[in-house]
């Protein structure tokens, strides 16, 4: 049973009026769409004010001459002033409202050529929300040459997809964007171009916070930046992108920077300060390695992420900002949840989009497509050239492809590669010699690390969140040490080696308890180290 | 099954209509393909689904493929049972085309019936009433059946509206006839009706009859017509010999003179004036059908149009019966059209 043809359309009160026999003389839009061989209206929702009720009972009657097979329902609608958008709009929701479409069995079509051209708007945005679930038809008189017409109508249906050259348009819009997030880099990765395809997906869609994990170096940051242009170039931002490590803030700076503070809230509050999340207002937050946050920091951030106001230090008045949250982290926060230095509910709030970037190291078929952009990255930016000779690009790619590489620094260490390699070359050659070099940099760079990752990783692990409130100075010794003790049988073991070269000079060995001094100084001792590496 | 190429000779909703009729008075289904097939908007259009689901109505049939735009339709009668109905077309479509398509099954069904139809009665490309009345059911009625048609009100593009009513007492079966001269005229007259229209109108088209056949005063008539929602004029001129009478119409339009709608009722009647042969060409068509179902008859036509070769192919499909034409001969106009049972 095909399904039945129901029109919904407004009484068109100065363009459907005629009383007299000479009416059918003139192209009366409601009428006519009752009047067409090849359109068969099954019902004809005709919506219209009370006090037009003789016109509607006329188009009512002539509906029923030149089209038996149309049922009219009349549904009253009353507003003051019928170029008021408000109540036009308030009026047509309420009938969209109480009508009981039943789309599985009827096809519904919106008369938009009859009414005020606000109520045809208001028709158009209920028809385009769904409100009312139907396609739009368009009514037009005759030509001259065939007076006695119907006219014409058009069926417009605004499901976009439905249209081969804007879904095409689409298609490429997307996969422009897509491309635009890889830095039109051109990734072979197959499950890396989806994740692309889900990030641009959902940035284009939504302005829920977005989380990013992976380790450090697999391009958290810049895809931020990256999704940040995509937004502001389909115009769905309008502030700045504003971007902070939260790992390089402590305390009342921590606050500061992120909430701002009035003028005198603490020593050296000299003047007021807005803060960076006033900074992103209507545009896009970046917080790097946010499980570096303070707990006071987290509270904070909760609140501005749910009701997008906050308070600054000092103040006593709330502060209004509303900004689309990307946080990046490489740690599992689910574990500093567990571990009591992560809110549950902030980060709840915060990875309600979750995705994860793979390290260079998962996807190595993008190593030759990254080295490719970098060289072009190097060419823009020096104006020069740079290319591998056959001989050390073959090199390059052995190594950088072989399970050899850890790649642990990821991209950051792709492109500190190139930017060497490149800055060795004489006449923008790349040789085989400079990629041996290379590789041999690359290597002991990788084997200092390892076991163990990286010095932040090491001291996180030791020491939670109190690493970041060590200097660089103390972090670099620190972590070695750790290390080493990790490696050792006993601190006694960690001691000698540690302290070999003094040894040698030294008549009393007191290597252990230097060690434990040390050790104390940021609140460690041997046993915890110990556990930390048996685990 | 019998199969129809729908495209074939008139290829629009002649060969449709002509088809349900034939359908539903042998009882042998159909396939109708290619609906339209080279019109504007091809396929089924709602006069054409007015005139299946009336036919399917009084055949107790089924459709399938009864849709707009449809271009392709299986039709299976059942049994056809007389009795009240009532079809209205939309569009101020014809409604005496819904009529062509259920009549001829009526006219030897088991009872009487008893028809309402509505819509447009007076349509240009379409057999008007007064055409119907006048010059079409009188053959009919020759036939054996006593049908009788009463115009209630009358129905003009666009509005339609109109309505007549069809009272039919079947026979129990049709007898043929032989038509090959018009006999002695028995009477004249041309009338111009308007409806919601100034009388003016009128006047003027019977200044033109009277002045290009000339006519007597007293054979023209001017008519105000009631009852029609919308406005409306033609000019009907009928012809009334003792053997036959012919009705020559024109349709009245918005930015068309009243005379030229009288002179393309006043042309057509001066050239079936300048022959001899009885069955003007929209009789023709008509009557092929039901003198077919009858088996057996003859009669001198003017000429034969698409419509009527049209039918006789249809006719060959159902009914095996064979139409001959061949010329009247050298002394006398026209072709002779007859009819026998294969």
């Amino acid at each position: 049973m095909a399904k039945k043809r129901v029109i919904i359309g407004l009484l068109g009160t100065t363009i459907d009026a005629g009383v007299a026999a000479s009416r059918w003389e003139t192209w009366r839009p409601t009428v006519s769409l009752c009047q067409h061989e090849d359109l068969l209206v099954d019902r004809f929702e005709l919506l219209s004010q009370q006090k037009f009720a003789a016109l509607r009972k006329t188009i009512e009657a002539d509906i029923a001459t030149v089209s038996p097979e149309t049922k009219v329902r009349h549904h009253p609608i009353e507003f003051d002033d019928a170029w008021d958008f408000e109540s036009v709009y308030a009026a047509l929701h309420d009938f969209a409202a109480g009508y009981p479409f039943e789309p599985e069995r009827e096809d519904y079509y919106l008369h938009i050529t009859t009414g005020t051209h606000v109520a045809q708007i208001c028709l158009f945005l209920l028809a385009e929300s769904r409100h009312i679930p139907a396609r739009l038809i368009q009514t037009s008189p005759p030509t001259r040459s065939r007076h006695q017409d119907a006219g014409g109508y058009r069926v417009i249906d605004l499901d976009l997809s439905k249209y081969d050259r804007i879904a095409q348009r689409f298609d490429q819009e997307r996969r422009e964007g897509q491309s635009y997030l890889k830095a039109g880099i051109d990734t072979k990765n197959a499950a890396f171009n989806r994740l692309m395809e889900r990030i641009e997906h959902v940035a284009l869609h939504s302005r829920d916070p977005i989380l990013l994990t992976g380790p450090t170096g697999a391009g958290k940051s810049k895809l931020a930046r990256r999704i940040y242009e995509l937004k502001k170039q389909r115009r769905q931002v309008s502030g700045k992108f504003i971007e902070l490590n939260c790992a390089t803030l402590r305390g009342d700076a921590a606050m500061s920077a992120l909430f701002g503070h009035k003028k005198g809230a603490f020593t050296g509050a000299v003047s007021d300060r807005p803060g960076l999340l006033r900074e992103a207002d209507g545009g896009l937050l970046m917080l790097d390695e946010v499980a570096e946050l303070g707990s006071d920091e987290q509270a904070m951030l909760l609140r501005a992420i749910e009701d997008k106001v906050f308070l600054p230090l000092g103040s006593d008045k709330e502060a209004r900002s509303d900004f689309q949250l990307i946080c990046g982290t490489n740690r599992d926060l689910r574990e500093a949840v567990r571990a009591g230095e992560f809110r549950e509910d902030l980060l709840a709030r915060i990875n309600l989009w979750l995705f994860r970037l793979p390290g260079l190291a998962e996807r190595r078929e993008d190593i030759e497509p990254n080295v490719a952009f970098e060289l072009a990255q190097i060419a823009a930016r020096t104006g020069a050239q740079v290319r591998f000779n056959h001989e050390a690009a073959a090199r390059f790619r052995s190594f950088a492809l072989s399970d050899e590489a850890a790649w642990s620094g990821n991209f950051r260490d792709l492109s500190a590669a190139i930017t060497r390699m490149a800055t060795l070359t004489v006449g923008g050659r790349i040789t085989a010699e400079i990629v041996d070099d290379e590789v041999a940099r690359l290597r002991a760079g990788w084997s200092a690390k390892s076991p163990g990752g990286d010095d932040d990783q090491v001291l996180a692990a030791a020491l939670g969140r109190k690493a970041g409130e060590i200097d660089l100075f103390d972090r670099v010794q620190l972590a070695a040490v750790i290390r080493l003790c990790r490696a050792s049988q006993s601190l006694s073991d960690a001691g000698r080696a540690l302290f070999a070269v003094s040894r040698q000079k030294r008549s009393v060995a007191n290597d252990a308890d230097r060690l434990r001094k040390y050790l104390a100084r940021f609140g460690l001792d041997w046993d915890q180290i110990a556990a930390d590496a048996g685990e | 099954m019998i199969e129809i190429d729908g495209s074939f000779g008139e290829g629009g909703g002649q060969i449709l209509r002509s088809s349900l009729a034939l359908s539903l008075c042998t009882g042998q289904p159909f396939r109708i393909n290619k609906i339209r097939a080279g019109r504007d908007k091809p396929g089924l259009m709602r006069q054409h689904l007015t005139a299946v689901q009336a036919a399917a109505r009084i055949g107790s049939a089924g459709a399938e493929g009864a849709n707009i735009g449809s271009t392709e339709l299986v039709f299976t009668p059942g049994k056809v049972i007389p009795g009240d109905y009532q079809f209205a077309v939309g569009t101020a479509g014809s409604a005496t085309l819904v009529l062509q398509t259920v009549l001829p099954a009526l006219l030897t069904a088991p009872g009487p019936s008893r028809l309402v139809l509505e819509g447009g009665t007076h349509n240009p490309f379409a057999p008007p009433f007064d055409f119907l009345d006048k010059a079409f059911l009188p053959l009919v009625n020759r036939m054996g059946p006593r049908v009788t048609a009463t115009l209630d009100r009358p129905g003009f593009y666009p509005a339609g509206g109109g309505r007549f009513t069809v009272e039919i007492k079947p026979a129990k079966g049709l007898a043929g006839f032989e038509l090959l001269e018009r006999g002695a005229v028995v009477s004249r007259r041309a009338r111009a009706a308007v409806a919601n229209l100034p009388r003016q109108i009128a006047e003027r088209e019977l200044r033109v009859v009277e002045r290009r056949l000339g006519w007597p005063r007293e054979c023209l008539v001017v008519e105000e017509a009631q009852g029609s929602p919308g406005p409306g004029n033609i000019v009907t001129i009928e012809l009334a010999h003792a053997n036959v009478t012919e009705v020559f119409t024109g349709f009245g339009e918005r930015f068309r003179s009243a005379e030229a709608v009288a002179e393309a009722a006043v042309e057509e009647c001066r050239r079936y004036l300048g022959g001899a042969a009885p069955v003007g060409e929209y009789l023709t068509d008509q009557i092929l059908l039901p003198l077919a179902l009858a088996g057996a008859g003859t009669f001198r036509s003017v000429g034969l149009s698409r419509h009527a070769t049209t039918h006789m192919d249809l006719i060959a499909k159902f009914l095996g019966a064979r139409v001959t034409t061949k010329p009247a001969g050298s002394h006398a106009d026209g072709t002779i059209v007859s009819i026998a049972a294969s």
